[in-house]
């Protein structure tokens, strides 16, 4: 396994920004006990999960705090974690355009920088809580860029939450979330991810995969649940899981992994 | 220019080690002052050069000492920088396999990950001191892999240095156990025995470039390297300048080696 810090300056965002990227390559133990290991340094490109922090979180957050590095090495699967400050992954109104930047400029960057294969059925995007949302959001604004995408316990339904009492939303900066939302802070119809996916459908634009979980006990719940109902009433099966839980690390470590299982990968290089 | 600190396992070392690399891509100096900024796109290649810290040092000296991500980024060539401890770039006798490390393991790795040429005529390498000795012992060793070879300061006449460095304090080198002799004369660790080999092959050398300080501790081996370069007849371009064994001087002249380095100052094609 290879791992990559990248920084460089992004046009998008107009200014420097940071990058941790997993390359699967000969491991110890492939060394020590491999058979049938793959052809790491040979010809070909790797499938790449796309994965993203939540809020108060950055770049580091899944290798630090989980064992994303080991999972992705045994599913031969290239993962790439950006920075997306507390942007919800959106053009902020006052600020950066960090959907322009996960869901464009990123993906180019990457493909050419690295052995990343280009095309959809091997491209996906996944993140945690503020991620899971982000990652719909940009699976949803190109359709026709990413294979798969999962949410963990992600709010996927702006409409259902009920997150004013939460320490989330009471402890972000009111001039950080005005810079997203504008002084309304209350998010445009183009960024509802209802809206998005009645305007996929609509278009008879081919969706992604999808997949979403989260904790019994997790305080976005009920938005979750009905963001799925949403979906299925419009025919949208999306792949739902509940386990017993909340919403913290110990979460996403684990059921990482189950997204990891549930991806179409190839588990070699294409 | 997107720098990137790596980490893998190298499977000739048998632990994990970092490297630094700069890949050019746009930056906000291009943006600033309206530089062609198309160069990064898909398929690209790079000319690359890979450049060897001294002893005591690691693969962070070159670029925290030097500005050589700014120097590359005007050239367009991209900048693989390692680790070799203090072995002197061998595959030590008591010891590890730093010699197969650097020419063997580390190119394929590279070429494998990042967007960098893997013909001859776009490889070179060069080092200070100690890696100006390993410069050149792995370009010898492996001639038909680089085009140029360049050391700045380097300890290229060992039969000169070693009795130096045997006085030295805090020496940071074990020769017996990186060379398992002090007999350099006629041995794969003596530069001069591996060109001389090389002729007799009749084997195509790596352009040479040699510079060093006129006030250097180590002016005395590199005049001695130079007589002996003459000797055998090899062309090579040697420079010296007013200075002594210190990053003031290798960041004034690694400018000088990549405008001897036959660079091509765009990116190649895939």
């Amino acid at each position: 396994m290879a791992h990559f810090d990248v920084t460089f300056f992004s046009s998008a965002l107009k200014k420097n920004t940071e990058l941790s990227v997993i390359i699967p390559s000969v491991s110890a133990d492939d060394y020590l006990f491999g058979e049938n290991v793959p052809d790491y340094y040979g010809e070909g490109k790797f499938q790449t999960l796309y994965l993203l922090h939540g809020s108060y979180g950055d770049f580091t957050d899944w290798t630090l705090l989980t064992s994303i590095y080991r999972y992705a090495q045994e599913h031969c699967l290239a993962v790439v974690m950006p920075s997306g400050e507390n942007s919800s992954y959106l053009n902020m109104k006052h600020g950066e355009d960090y959907l322009i930047y996960i869901s464009e400029e990123l993906p180019s960057f990457c493909t050419t920088l690295f052995p990343f294969s280009t095309k959809r059925e091997d491209t996906f995007i996944a993140g945690l809580s503020m991620g899971g949302y982000g990652a719909y959001r940009a699976a949803l604004q190109h359709p026709e860029t990413y294979g798969a995408v999962a949410s963990l316990s992600g709010n996927l339904d702006k409409a259902g939450a009920k997150l004013s009492g939460e320490a989330h939303m009471t402890k972000m900066p009111l001039n950080y979330r005005k810079a997203v939302n504008g002084d309304s802070l209350q998010m445009s119809e183009e960024n509802d991810l209802r809206f998005l996916l009645q305007k996929c459908l609509s278009e008879k634009k081919e969706l992604p995969k999808m997949y979403h979980t989260i904790g019994e006990d997790d305080f976005l719940r009920g938005p979750s649940e009905s963001y799925i109902a949403f979906a299925r009433e419009r025919g949208v099966d999306i792949e739902f899981h509940l386990y017993p839980g909340v919403h913290d690390w110990k979460f996403w470590d684990a059921h990482i992994q189950d997204v990891l299982d549930w991806l179409p990968l190839k588990r070699g290089k294409c | 220019m997107a720098y990137i600190k790596t980490h893998f396992f190298s499977t000739s070392l048998c632990f994990g080690t970092d490297l630094e690399v700069f890949v050019p891509t746009p930056d906000a100096d291009e943006l600033l002052n309206q530089k062609p900024r198309d160069y990064f796109r898909p398929g690209v290649r790079y000319q690359v050069l890979y450049l060897l810290h001294g002893a005591y040092g690691d693969y962070s000296d070159w670029l925290h000492l030097t500005s050589v991500e700014r120097y590359a980024q005007d050239h367009k060539l991209a900048v693989v920088m390692p680790s070799a401890s203090n072995s002197f770039y061998q595959d030590m006798v008591y010891g590890s396999d730093y010699l197969t490390y650097v020419s063997e393991e580390l190119p394929r790795f590279c070429e494998a990950n990042f967007p960098i040429s893997a013909k001859r005529e776009d490889t070179f390498i060069a080092g200070l001191s100690m890696g100006g000795y390993g410069a050149l012992k792995v370009a010898l060793t492996k001639p038909e892999k680089y085009a140029c070879v360049a050391s700045l300061s380097g300890a290229l006449d060992l039969e000169t240095i070693l009795p130096f460095l045997a006085e030295m304090p805090a020496s940071p080198f074990r020769i017996e156990d990186i060379l398992g002799t002090d007999q350099i004369a006629g041995s794969d660790a003596d530069l001069f025995t591996l060109i001389r080999k090389l002729q007799a092959e009749g084997r195509e050398l790596p352009q040479i470039y040699q510079t060093v300080g006129t006030e250097d501790f180590i002016y005395p081996c590199n005049q001695a390297a130079k007589k002996k370069f003459e000797e055998l007849g090899v062309e090579f371009t040697y420079a010296e300048h007013p200075g002594i064994h210190d990053w003031k001087f290798w960041d004034a002249h690694i400018r000088d080696v990549l405008n001897w380095l036959p660079l091509k100052d765009a990116a190649l094609e895939g």
